[in-house]
């Protein structure tokens, strides 16, 4: 039987690649709940750290920290390994996008490991890690309110300059609320909407 | 004067197919006839015509004991597609 072979102009292939791209693009199956979990946790890691700061434990604010990832870790992972039983499909966005983040937790490691043992403040130099990542996830998955949020976890660090260390998690913590939690709560909506 | 484009690619599914494997690099059968809206027959056909081509490679397998097809594009599918895109660009320069 002979198929049908409908055939472009040069207009309508540009079209349907750009269209056939976007769609393919959407398969990432970014669905917000990576930003929604860091998010909560940075935000409780940050009212930690400066309740000990405040109430006499500055000695052992740092372990805020040290926690956090301990809980944070293991969690994310699972969830990613559970969600990857369930779509085999490969995706060349979905795997930079992967990349992008595992690079930033790689960073942050480092960063954090400097920071503590030269005794330099960490917030601005996560927050600026946290913001680049952020950005370039709004820019590879096409999803405008995490490219502001990265612009606005950036924006937190340069504010870091202005404020005295002591203040700078109550400065991240609010970063992270706008430019973590509400485009992931905006992205988890979107993915309900599109059963991602 | 214009290139002369790749007439494997002109078709409009035969090019849906492509431009969907470029991004997600291979896809089952299904997903690909979710995608491009078409039915299993016309599918199974142009796959054909690219694997032909050297444009995809097919690979016949189970999943949970079902039969599944997934196509994946080739390094000389990636090329002729570039090359495509690239002429096909050249005429709105």
């Amino acid at each position: 039987m002979q198929q049908e072979e409908k055939t472009l102009n040069p207009q309508e292939s540009l079209r349907l690649i750009r269209e056939t791209i976007d769609l393919a693009k959407r398969g990432v199956g970014e669905n917000g709940f990576q930003f929604l979990w860091w998010g909560w946790l940075v935000v409780v890691a940050c009212l930690a750290e400066y309740y000990m700061l405040v109430n006499g434990y500055g000695e052992r604010a740092h372990l805020a920290w040290m926690v956090m990832p301990l809980i944070g870790a293991p969690g994310s992972l699972i969830y990613e390994w559970r969600r990857d039983q369930k779509q085999q499909e490969k995706n060349i966005v979905r795997e930079l996008y992967g990349y992008l983040w595992l690079g930033f937790g790689i960073s942050l490691v480092l960063t954090l490991v400097i920071s503590v043992l030269r005794q330099i403040p960490p917030v601005p130099m996560v927050l600026v890690l946290a913001g680049f990542a952020t950005f370039m996830s709004g820019i590879l998955i096409r999803f405008r309110p995490l490219v502001f949020g990265g612009l606005t976890l950036w924006a937190g660090a340069a504010l870091c300059l202005f404020v005295a260390v002591r203040e700078h998690s109550l400065v991240e913590a609010g970063a992270v609320v706008l430019g973590y939690l509400l485009p992931g709560y905006w992205l988890n909506h979107k993915a309900r909407k599109h059963h991602v | 004067m214009f290139k002369e484009l790749d007439p494997l690619l002109l078709s409009q599914l035969r090019l849906a197919i492509m431009s969907y494997l470029m991004v997600a690099r291979e896809a089952d059968f299904n997903l690909l006839k979710e995608q491009t809206e078409a039915t299993a027959g016309n599918l199974s056909a142009q796959i054909s015509k690219l694997q032909e081509a050297g444009y995809i490679e097919v690979e016949k397998t189970y999943r949970n004991n079902y039969p599944l097809t997934i196509c994946r594009i080739t390094e000389k599918g990636v090329e002729a597609f570039d090359a495509f895109y690239k002429d096909l660009k050249s005429y709105f320069e």
